[in-house]
């Protein structure tokens, strides 16, 4: 080998050849602070959250509402509320046909019809059928019983020629609230939950530890809990199972994820789902932005109002964001107010040449089960992991933003996008 | 005279051949089963969003980087007139380097698609912890490469080792950024903010630089002439490394990002007139007084048309970067259109044209055949057309459909127009645009099955006529002296 014969890297080099060299690294760092690392320290919205109620969705009903898909004999969905003594938020309300009794000493957490302010508590307590028979300092079969004669005889009274002109005779489901001998419990979650209870103002805690703290600009509570309860059965040689409001109780964490039952929070499967959406290249058709452009936010919006462009705060709970490069199929970013039904997502994933007419997308029928029994009676097969992940994840765009009481799917859009694209407003 | 051992470079350059014929069969794939006869293989492991990252990797990584750090170690030698520094470096880093790529790459389908555009490469594949092996490959050859330009020979730096020495610090430092850092940063649209820097400094600071260098060394080399302008070049060089580094962000204008930061990605988006006028002013004025060369010989003609489509990208780039122009073009497939005249039209152009010098002169034969490097050229050039045209004229097309939307003054009018023509309607307007793609596509992809048959031939087969290799400037064996 012929040794070199400078030692010198930079041979002859030339002064403004250094001048320049020093200018462009300085330069590309130049580029590297402004365009990588000053935008989240200016900009806050980069890193603030769009609200109060995307905060509390994601870090606290998301990871305590379990879902199961796996429910022996039913292709429907399981929703279960993980409640936790001192940290759920839960109201107990009355309706017109819906009474509450309650020992003395619970009394003060029933909200009755038509009163105000709400109340909340975060003492864990559910509600459940007074059962006959059960002799405590507080009778709740022969209390409930006799509310229910009274408000009979009231209705009566109110309606007295019921029978002449056919109306049937009111019965009033009278629960009794308890308190749970737990730190812990599981409730029954409404079916296909997107939205949650959200209060903003007229509420008040009924609670020692809560009182005293400022009140916040708004929360999300489980209205009514009851506890979520189940019967096992044995199927030939297997243990199944189904929802059952007299069975079991489920004792723990543990038992309500493993097998047989198989739940997994909402926020594991928003996570996964995540990952579902980034392994199956979902992204590579579907951008995940409402951009500022009338086009967009006509695209993705109802039928009355516009869909507000997305703002980066929408993003901040996401490990990897698909904001897209390119629109083979619709945008994404609010598809959950616009197709918020799983039984659409379900036929649509199974055959998207069938469900929307026109479509070039692919099925994804590996996002179901094979279903030999034929039990789920479902057309397409019985939707696994990967569906139910996807799922969650699409029903979390658009509908976060803003609480439900002030959505944009309602006109109370806070950016006005109705103003701007109609141009009474100018950004 | 000096000799080279090329055994790296070979190493580098003859799977990557094959890779490109690969790269562009799942390509043509795609545009058939994806969009002619959308999911016609249908499954878990076939559908369009498997498929579709195996075709990038394979012509990103497998393919363009891959040649382009083959042809490194061919030219970069001969310009320091020195060995490479250290072949058992670049056999480590060849060991490491395509394991990594194949496992990655062939990973997709079982779902390990790490999800950030041109990142995709997984954290590990099984035991192999393929995005590690990937930068330390890297980080070995831009060390290698370090190396053998310090302890060079020839004194003065040509062009071509600016730029690689550029892109060799670049390259690593926006893939430490895509790969890593990006999971430091808070989560959302920061981490989106540092993905478009890393995605388009991929194609900015890594593919333009690379493939410049292989231009600035092999049209001179090709034409038997001396480059038109050195400082022109470094003008152009320089003004790269000033521009690109900002302009990630006008991948998501009318996005969720701040404005001030779209408008300054714009900005220096209609900076990159600059560099791209050194760079095509120079190439042509070098040919000018060799242009009856450009009717002799394949990879001229290769380059100077990788030098028009250069010419053309770095026109749209800027233009499209503008709002206006941005309200049309993005989200549709002039994207796709874009994107492939840059990484195929201009740079895979640029490596073909240094794989045709360089082969002859690693294997000491000349090329197999002429004709059929002028075949490859015609049917490229040809392919090209329909491929690109249907995606920008389809593209641009859509993107007007969707703009319909816009027409009117009040909400009730933008509906009915929405009403009156949904999105699914626009997507089957594009089809006849589709066909063409997939068409010219297919040529594309039957010309470079004669490029990988030409090549192999060219190392495997016995010199067909020893008296042959006079009438061929190809086959002169190069000395280091060459573009000097």
């Amino acid at each position: 080998m012929t040794p070199p014969l400078h030692n010198n890297f930079f041979y002859r080099l030339e002064k403004s050849a250094v001048i320049t060299f020093i200018g462009v690294i300085l330069l590309f760092s130049c580029a590297v602070v402004v365009t990588l690392i000053a935008p989240s320290l200016v900009d806050p919205s980069w890193t603030l959250p769009a609200s109060s109620y995307q905060v509390q969705m994601y870090e606290v009903v998301d990871p305590n509402i379990y879902i199961s898909g796996s429910q022996s004999g039913g292709a429907d969905l399981q929703f279960a509320y993980h409640l936790k003594n001192n940290e759920s938020l839960l109201s107990f309300e009355e309706t017109e046909f819906s009474r509450i009794v309650a020992p003395p000493d619970l009394e003060k957490y029933i909200t009755h019809q038509g009163e105000r302010p709400l109340k909340l508590t975060s003492r864990l307590l559910m509600l459940r059928k007074p059962i006959k028979g059960v002799q405590t300092s507080f009778n709740a079969y022969e209390m409930a019983e006799a509310l229910r004669q009274k408000l009979q005889e009231d209705w009566e009274e109110k309606n007295p020629q019921w029978k002449e002109q056919g109306l049937t005779k009111f019965d009033y489901a009278i629960s009794e609230l308890y308190a749970l001998d737990a730190q812990e419990g599981f409730a029954v979650a409404p079916p296909d939950v997107i939205l949650e209870n959200w209060i903003s103002s007229d509420f008040v805690f009924v609670d020692t530890k809560l009182q005293d703290k400022e009140l916040p600009p708004g929360v999300v509570y489980i209205s009514n809990p009851k506890e979520y309860r189940i019967a096992r059965f044995s199927n030939g040689n297997t243990l199944e199972w189904k929802y059952d409001p007299n069975g079991e109780i489920i004792s723990s964490i543990e038992a309500l994820k493993s097998h047989p039952l198989g739940f997994r929070s909402r926020a594991e499967l928003i996570s996964l789902g995540e990952k579902v959406f980034a392994a199956e290249g979902c992204w590579y058709c579907h951008t995940d932005q409402t951009r500022t452009l009338v086009q967009d936010v006509v695209a993705n919006g109802s039928e009355s109002y516009p869909a507000p462009p997305s703002s980066a705060n929408e993003y901040i709970y996401q490990k990897i964001t698909f904001p897209g490069t390119r629109r083979i199929g619709p945008d994404l970013s609010r598809v959950g107010v616009k197709r918020p039904s799983r039984d659409w997502h379900k036929a649509h994933f199974w055959s998207p040449k069938t469900a929307s007419e026109g479509s070039i997308m692919p099925a994804f029928q590996h996002f179901f089960d094979y279903d030999p029994r034929g039990t789920a009676h479902s057309p397409t097969g019985v939707p696994n992991l990967s569906f139910e992940a996807i799922f969650q994840y699409l029903m979390t765009k658009g509908t976060r933003i803003t609480p439900p009481t002030e959505a944009w799917w309602l006109g109370k859009d806070p950016l006005n996008t109705m103003d701007i694209i109609e141009g009474r407003k100018e950004i | 005279m000096l000799t080279f051992d090329d055994t790296p470079a070979k190493w580098m350059i003859y799977p990557a051949v094959l890779f490109l014929v690969l790269g562009m069969s799942f390509g043509v794939f795609i545009a058939f089963n994806g969009f002619v006869f959308p999911d016609y293989f249908s499954g878990e492991y076939i559908h369009f969003g498997k498929i579709r990252p195996i075709h990038v990797g394979h012509v990103t990584l497998l393919w363009l980087l891959s040649a382009n750090i083959g042809l490194f170690y061919y030219f970069v030698p001969r310009l320091c007139g020195v060995p490479l520094w250290s072949p058992n470096v670049a056999y480590v880093s060849i060991a490491l380097w395509w394991p990594a790529l194949i496992l990655g790459t062939y990973s997709y389908p079982w779902g390990t698609n790490f999800g950030w555009e041109y990142a995709e490469l997984p954290v590990h594949v099984g035991l192999f912890p393929t995005k590690l092996m990937f930068t330390l490959a890297f980080a070995l050859v831009a060390f290698n490469l370090y190396m053998t330009v310090a302890t060079r020979r020839y004194e003065k730096m040509y062009v071509s080792l600016w730029y690689t020495m550029g892109t060799m610090f670049w390259t690593l430092f926006t893939v430490l950024v895509g790969f890593y850092i990006i999971n430091w940063v808070p989560m959302g649209i920061s981490r989106v903010n540092v993905s478009f820097f890393y995605v388009h400094n991929l194609v900015g600071l890594i593919f333009t630089p690379m493939g410049l260098a292989q231009a600035y060394y092999f049209l001179p080399k090709l034409a038997n002439t001396p480059i038109y302008s050195h400082r022109l070049s470094m003008i152009g060089f320089w003004s790269i490394a000033f521009v690109y580094a900002w302009i990630g962000a006008h991948h998501i204008i009318h996005g969720p990002v701040s404005q001030w930061l779209q408008t300054t990605s714009i900005v220096f988006s209609i900076w990159l007139f600059i560099p791209v006028w050194t760079v095509v002013t120079n190439l042509f004025a070098t040919l000018k007084p060799q242009w009856s060369e450009y009717t002799q010989s394949a990879p001229i003609r290769f380059i100077m048309m990788g030098n028009i489509f250069y010419l053309l990208t770095c026109i749209q780039g800027p233009l499209m970067a503008l709002r206006n122009v941005n309200e049309i073009t993005s989200k549709t497939d002039w994207v796709i259109g874009h994107s492939h005249i840059s990484l195929y039209g201009t740079f895979t152009f640029f490596a073909i044209a240094g794989i045709y010098q360089a082969v002859p002169v690693m294997v000491k034969k000349p090329l197999w055949s002429n004709k059929l490097a002028n075949w490859h050229f015609s049917l490229n050039l040809f392919g090209s057309i329909p491929f690109m045209l249907s995606l920008w004229i389809g593209g641009f097309w859509q993107g007007m459909l969707w703009s319909t939307w816009a027409d009117g003054g009040t909400y009730a009018a933008f509906h009915n127009h929405l009403t009156e023509l949904p999105f699914l309607q626009t997507v089957a307007d594009m089809r006849p645009f589709w066909i063409w793609r997939a068409i010219g596509g297919a040529i594309v992809l039957f010309a470079n099955m004669l490029f990988a048959v030409n090549i192999f031939n060219t190392i495997i087969l016995p010199e067909k006529d020893p008296l042959q290799e006079r009438k061929l400037p190809l086959s002169s064996v190069g000395n280091a002296k060459a573009a000097l």
